[in-house]
């Protein structure tokens, strides 16, 4: 990031690295940073996948699916600079012979979201420093 | 014969609604200041109804019936909820001083089934623990 900024909104230890890389207690520049997940599934009958040969040679008896969200919010002062949004799918299938945790899926969702961020900040990097230096 | 049959299969089918975990209804359980609630819920489900895998949220541990739920009181933070048999499944909650969910539902294995802990949305886990599970005794 071209300039260092103060955390207001998020938690430190779950940042997009652009951000955590650019932290400073005293900035005006604010940063505000909001995750969310949401999850799915779909399951195959219990009773058809017993029953089902295919379940045996390792065919999908099912799959979990993550959503992560996130938003970002930078602001000088009571400007707001830049605000960018993010989301990821990440769907594994899951079968007698792998089968993903929640905790796994969620992680790769929220490194992929953060990383969609980042990408977004280096687009705009250009910008947002012209934006601050506007106003110093 | 036929009449038999029936009869024994009626009789069956009572005798497998009595595996479902009997208690009172669902009740929101309270929490003091800076404690999270997580309810861990198992809908009823015949094939699975034998097997009842230890749920583990924090440092607090649970085997939940069919037809029942838990709720485990955490200290707000991230907390990490397990439940296991021949494979494991983990979840990692952000808990918030506020109410989460999680279904626990049991899925084919080789030898015997597996638990899997499944995020709930609020609204839906809501509806469902009132009409699904009572309180684990």
């Amino acid at each position: 990031m071209p300039f260092k900024g103060r955390l207001i909104g998020g938690d430190p230890d779950n940042l997009p690295p652009a951000i955590a890389m650019s932290l400073a207690r005293d900035s005006q520049i604010t940063f505000s940073y909001r995750e969310e997940l949401t999850h799915d599934e779909h399951h195959a009958p219990m009773l058809l996948s017993a029953l089902d040969p295919l379940s045996y040679a390792g065919y999908p008896m099912g799959e979990y699916e993550v959503t992560a969200s996130a938003s970002l919010l930078i602001s000088d002062g009571d400007r707001v600079i830049g605000g960018y949004t993010a989301s990821s799918r990440i769907a594994k299938p899951y079968s007698l012979f792998s089968e993903p945790t929640h905790r796994e899926l969620d992680e790769a969702a929220r490194a992929a979201v953060r990383q969609a961020i980042d990408r977004k900040l280096y687009d705009d990097a250009g910008r947002l420093a012209e934006s601050v230096a506007g106003t110093e | 014969m036929k009449l038999g049959s029936i009869a024994a299969t009626i009789a069956f089918a009572v005798a497998l609604g009595g595996c479902a975990a009997q208690g009172p209804p669902f009740e929101r359980a309270g929490a003091p200041p800076g404690r999270a609630v997580i309810y861990v819920y198992r809908p009823y489900s015949f094939f699975s109804s034998a097997i009842h895998p230890i749920v583990q949220c924090g440092s607090q541990s649970a085997a939940i019936e069919p037809g029942a739920y838990h709720a485990f009181v955490v200290p707000a933070g991230p907390t990490g909820c397990r439940a296991g048999t021949e494979t494991r499944d983990e979840v990692e909650i952000d808990a918030e001083p506020r109410v989460h969910y999680l279904r626990e539902r049991i899925s084919w294995g080789w030898l015997i089934g597996r638990p899997h802990l499944d995020p709930m949305d609020h609204d839906e886990a809501e509806a469902e623990i009132r009409s699904c599970c009572v309180q684990q005794q």
